[in-house]
């Protein structure tokens, strides 16, 4: 193994730290014109009139757009790929607000200091219609969510799904302890250092190319023609370097707007947005009431489980209709339950729309589910270790929704491994001390998937080309989102091709150069492209062993590639810049592979988290002290990168269990978490020492056996510490994030 | 329409021959950690005096019987200073507690008091000490005023923040309560100045931020411990005081019920570091059981 299982450098690493990388904003583009957005201070209001004169008379003013004059088309962010069917209920501006935050109307000029200035002039008269800001108020507005012709309703439940297998009320009666709980998860924001931006151009032949930092070239190309009603093929998408995504950039949301006025106008323009806009007129996670009731044998075994999720997705549909299935989905491949009922619904407030963010549905239901077993193990006065080794699924595990197969789940094992390194006996022998400070230990488990398999297009394309300098070229539509895909994926075509990963060139993701991919979403990165990737790099392999054989005089079986040279079995060969220059100057073609990857499963990556907690009773302060994650990756491409995923997943958990909340207003519907000053991120001292424990058990259908860990790495993080925080206070909180105020309200 | 104008006095002749010349309104910036971020709109007219560059306005003299600041002194080196940190170490702490360490590399203590904010760490330590404001008006003429007298929106120019000698103490401490341990604004900090001998305390004063606009002087609090000996039930009387303090500032405010019960824990956390023991010492375990 060459590149395998290495602790190699980011390839792009340098040039971020030098600031060499260009972002978005800091592209330099010829005649490039501004935006300034209006947004609603409503959270809900009819547009009554808008008077732009005043910001038309601004000097260096080229043009004011709202609804009147924009596309009165319906469109959904989230879709990733041309005719895809979701609720299309966004327009770029509608003659209706529905959140404060909501586009009203933009100005395009020189600077952005002008089109700031000019957005200040633009006159708006609001009717204020009734707001809802409360997820289960919001079912009382009930109806179908959509139209006979189409058109949105914006009435609730907009997404139902229920899923029922085996006897519930049978096990809940054979059940020697019933627990039911009612855990609420906070409207979180991504807080991507890079806040929203995007440029769109036109280009001579009359198409518009976008250089947006997406998840998804193919996404945003979807989005945009679906926005504008242009062909296909009159937008173009290229991927630009992006500072941190977690969703938050999953979905195009300035992209049509930006595409639009490039179009209209024949310039190119920017959009950026400044961080009191990413906060209030971008996305966060939805929040979820949930409520579970959980019916267990006195030996701890789960005999009956009903789950009610309600998910508030705020304004815009977006992919909120998802959730209520991917939560079921992520819910039903961790524990063995005979019997078990699940309703989700999803509707719609007044308030900022939800959409993607790290783990996708998972962070909450693997909160809901983890505090409710928590609470059960300390009823039935089982360890939390203990009862879920007694439920967790095993290796060949096939969960009940879909029928799929788990593959080599290893949950055990982190669970095993992950207690023994945390020392997890002796910590509970400790007990939480007296006084003023109480200490607290909390496990949560936790299963995602790997990519969208059975969905549509679980597929990908990936070519590589041996390069005339001998080092090789990937094209396969990549998104790095900054968490080193581009390093892990290099790493795996250079092992393929006896290259090291700087010596692969990845070409950005672009909507005419690379084949169609679903884009950076659904932990697919690695499974899914790096299987692509693989397969290509085997390939190419092969075919340069081949083009080999008449410069090496020898049979191709006997080659083989190493440190840029492809070699004889004695060690003597060429060089492969040299292989290069001699098939160049025969006139051949430089070898090339493309392979196709359709997937074939969707297996389980797997995690236990451990926390320690030390709480304040005093001042109702919690301080995680100690922290350790087992994670069953199959096999780590790339330890060091692994590693980092997992602290990240750490920081963000804590903060989704301690701190973050955008504060919806339930009066006014105003964000008061909406700058860094107001919402609390867990910063570098709030962070434990952390540990981490890789389960490298190889899983037979992922590229060198290995699985995803990028999202699974903050799912169990929340239930670890508010578990952890109950342990130390004998609560039993589940209203999260646990603030000061609610620990002491708790303690009475 | 007139451009706001921007003037940078290189030392305190050229500062008052800025100001006696300027008709109109003047505004000053120092640091600049408030005026500058964002979302805060910068005053489109009149006259900006940066005094970031003014000489003689950044100092720190702790050599006489009162301390003297000058107000374009960076709350960096207040956190730093070790004569400062001899003769009010609490001033040091809530220099040290304020802000990020870019934020205190900035930020004066000029500022920090004009700025008003009802969070400013500085401001309960310097409540807490009696502290004297020396004033620059615009027409020329310096006066002495105190804290508590002070007008933010006066305009006058703070030149130099007076800590009187006959008001320090021996002891001095600085807590704070925010939604994180760094770089985070106080929901609540207390400030003590005190005598404590032979486990008895003499004169005590306390002070209080993020109660109201002003730093709250706690005096119920100064009197459960003034004179008294520094035992549990001592200790109790005093949390009892704070909670009472809390309630009077506070009433009927969302935060009232959970900032009346955590400043038992600020308060015990005060104490400890006046008069140097753990706030997990036995003595503050026996006091809330």
């Amino acid at each position: 193994m060459n590149q395998i299982s290495r602790r190699v450098p980011l390839v792009d690493g340098v040039a971020k730290v030098t600031g060499a990388l260009r972002f978005t904003a800091d592209l330099d583009v010829e005649g490039l014109l501004h935006c300034a957005l209006v947004f609603s201070p409503h959270p809900h209001a009819r547009v009554a009139s808008i008077d732009a004169a005043s910001a038309l008379a601004v000097k260096g003013v080229h043009a004011v757009f709202w609804h009147e004059n924009t596309p009165a088309r319906y469109y959904n962010s989230s879709i990733w790929f041309a005719g895809q069917e979701a609720l299309a209920d966004e327009r770029m501006f509608a003659p209706i607000v529905r959140h404060v935050g909501d586009r009203v109307a933009a100005v395009v000029a020189d600077t952005e200091e002008i089109a700031r200035l000019a957005a200040k002039l633009v006159a708006v008269e609001y009717v204020s219609l009734p707001a809802i800001f409360d997820p289960e108020a919001a079912l009382l507005h009930a109806g179908l969510a959509m139209r006979e012709d189409g058109t949105p309703t914006f009435m609730n439940p907009v997404a139902y799904e229920s899923f029922v297998r085996g006897d519930t009320e049978a096990g809940f009666a054979a059940a020697e302890l019933v627990v039911e709980t009612h855990i609420t998860t906070p409207r979180s924001h991504h807080c991507a250092v890079e806040p929203h931006a995007c440029i769109a151009k036109p280009e001579p032949d009359g198409r518009i190319g976008i250089l947006s930092p997406c998840q998804s070239v193919f996404a945003v190309q979807a989005v945009v023609v679906q926005a504008l009603g242009v062909p296909q093929e009159q937008i173009r998408v290229t991927k630009t370097p992006i500072g941190g995504s977690f969703g938050g950039k999953a979905e195009p949301i300035l992209d049509p707007l930006c595409a639009f006025f490039a179009l209209a106008l024949g310039r190119p323009v920017m959009i950026r947005y400044d961080r009191h806009e990413t906060f209030t007129a971008t996305r966060t996670r939805s929040s979820v009431m949930g409520r579970m009731r959980l019916g267990l044998s006195s030996d701890g075994r789960i005999l009956a489980r009903e789950t009610e999720t309600l998910v508030d997705f705020g304004a815009y549909c977006t992919g909120g209709d998802y959730l209520p299935s991917s939560m079921l989905q992520r819910l039903v491949r961790l524990y063995d339950v005979p019997a078990e009922r699940y309703r989700g619904r999803a509707v719609y407030t007044n308030t900022v729309p939800a959409g993607a963010f790290r783990g996708y549905g998972s962070p909450q239901i693997h909160t809901v589910a983890e505090i409710t077993l928590d609470i059960a193990a300390r009823r039935l006065g089982i360890d939390p270790v203990a009862m879920r080794l007694r439920n967790l699924v095993g290796p060949g595990a096939i969960e009940p929704w879909q029928g799929l197969d788990v593959g080599n789940a290893r949950g055990r094992e982190c669970l095993v491994r992950g207690a023994d390194a945390f020392e997890w006996e002796a910590r509970r022998q400790m007990g939480t001390g007296r006084g003023r400070w109480r200490r607290g230990i909390g496990v949560a488990s936790a299963t995602h998937i790997n990519g969208c398999y059975p969905g549509f297009h679980e597929e990908t394309t990936a070519t590589l080309k041996l390069l005339p300098d001998g080092r090789a070229e990937l094209v396969c539509a990549l998104h790095d989102l900054g968490c080193g895909a581009d390093t892990t994926l290099a790493q795996i075509a250079g092992e393929t091709l006896g290259l090291r990963a700087c010596d692969i060139a990845i070409v950005p993701a672009d909507t005419d150069t690379c084949p169609y991919d679903l884009g950076t979403r659904a932990s697919r990165m690695t499974y899914i492209c790096g299987e692509a990737i693989r397969r290509a790099g085997v390939a190419l392999a092969e075919a340069i062993r081949a083009a080999a054989v008449l410069e090496l005089n020898t049979e191709a079986a006997g080659l083989r590639l190493e440190a840029g040279a492809v070699r004889r079995q004695d060690g003597s060969g060429l060089a492969l810049s040299d292989l290069a220059d001699r098939l160049v100057a025969r006139g051949v073609e430089l070898p090339a592979a493309t392979e196709t990857y359709r997937a074939q499963a969707n297996p389980g990556s797997y995690a236990a988290h451990f926390a320690e907690v030390e709480v304040d009773r005093l001042t109702g302060c919690v301080r995680v002290t100690d922290y350790l994650a087992a994670h069953d990756v199959g096999r780590a491409i790339n330890p060091m990168l692994v590693e980092g995923q997992i602290h990240g997943g750490i920081q963000i958990g804590i903060g989704y269990a301690l701190y973050e909340d955008v504060a919806l207003d339930r009066i006014t519907g105003v964000m008061r978490g909406n700058s860094f000053s107001r919402y609390t991120l867990a910063n570098a001292s709030e962070m434990p020492p952390m540990r981490v424990v890789l389960i490298e058990e190889g899983e037979p259908t992922g590229p060198f056996g290995a699985k995803a860990v990028g999202e699974i790495a903050t799912i169990p993080v929340a239930a670890a510490v508010v578990n952890a925080v109950n342990d130390a206070l004998a609560t039993e909180l589940t209203h999260l994030p646990l603030v000061p105020e609610r620990i002491l309200a708790a303690l009475g | 329409m007139t451009a706001l104008a921007v003037v940078a006095p290189v030392d305190i002749a050229a500062l008052r021959a800025t100001l006696a010349a300027e008709a109109g309104p003047v505004r000053f910036i120092a640091g600049g950690t408030d005026m500058l971020i964002a979302g805060r709109p910068l005053a489109g007219t009149g006259l900006l005096v940066d005094l970031a560059r003014v000489a003689g306005m950044a100092f720190i003299s702790t050599d006489d019987a009162d301390v003297r600041i000058g107000g374009a002194t960076t709350v960096a080196a207040l956190a730093a200073d070790c004569g400062l940190r001899a003769r009010i170490p609490a001033l040091c702490e809530a220099a040290g507690q304020c802000g990020s360490v870019q934020i205190r590399n900035r930020a004066t203590i000029g500022g920090n008091i004009a700025n008003a904010a009802p969070a400013a760490d500085l401001m309960p330590v310097l409540a807490a000490a009696g502290t004297r404001l020396a004033l620059l008006k615009n027409d020329g003429t310096q006066y002495e005023a105190a804290l508590c007298e002070y007008l933010p929106d006066s305009g006058h120019l703070i030149m130099e923040v007076i800590l009187p000698g006959n008001a320090l103490l021996p002891c001095s401490a600085f807590v704070k309560l925010g939604p994180r341990r760094d770089l985070t604004i106080s929901r609540l900090n207390l400030a003590m100045l005190a005598e404590f001998q032979n486990s008895h305390f003499g004169t005590v004063r306390i002070a209080a931020g993020a109660l109201g606009p002003v730093p709250l002087r706690m005096h119920l609090a100064d009197a459960a411990l003034g004179g008294r000996k520094l035992e549990p039930a001592t200790l109790r009387e005093f949390l009892s005081a704070l909670a009472t303090e809390v309630d009077a500032a506070i009433p009927g405010r969302n935060s009232q019920i959970y900032k009346r019960r955590a400043v038992a824990g600020l308060g015990l956390d005060l104490i400890a570091q006046a008069v140097g023991l753990s706030p997990r010492d036995r003595l503050f375990e026996e006091a809330v059981e």
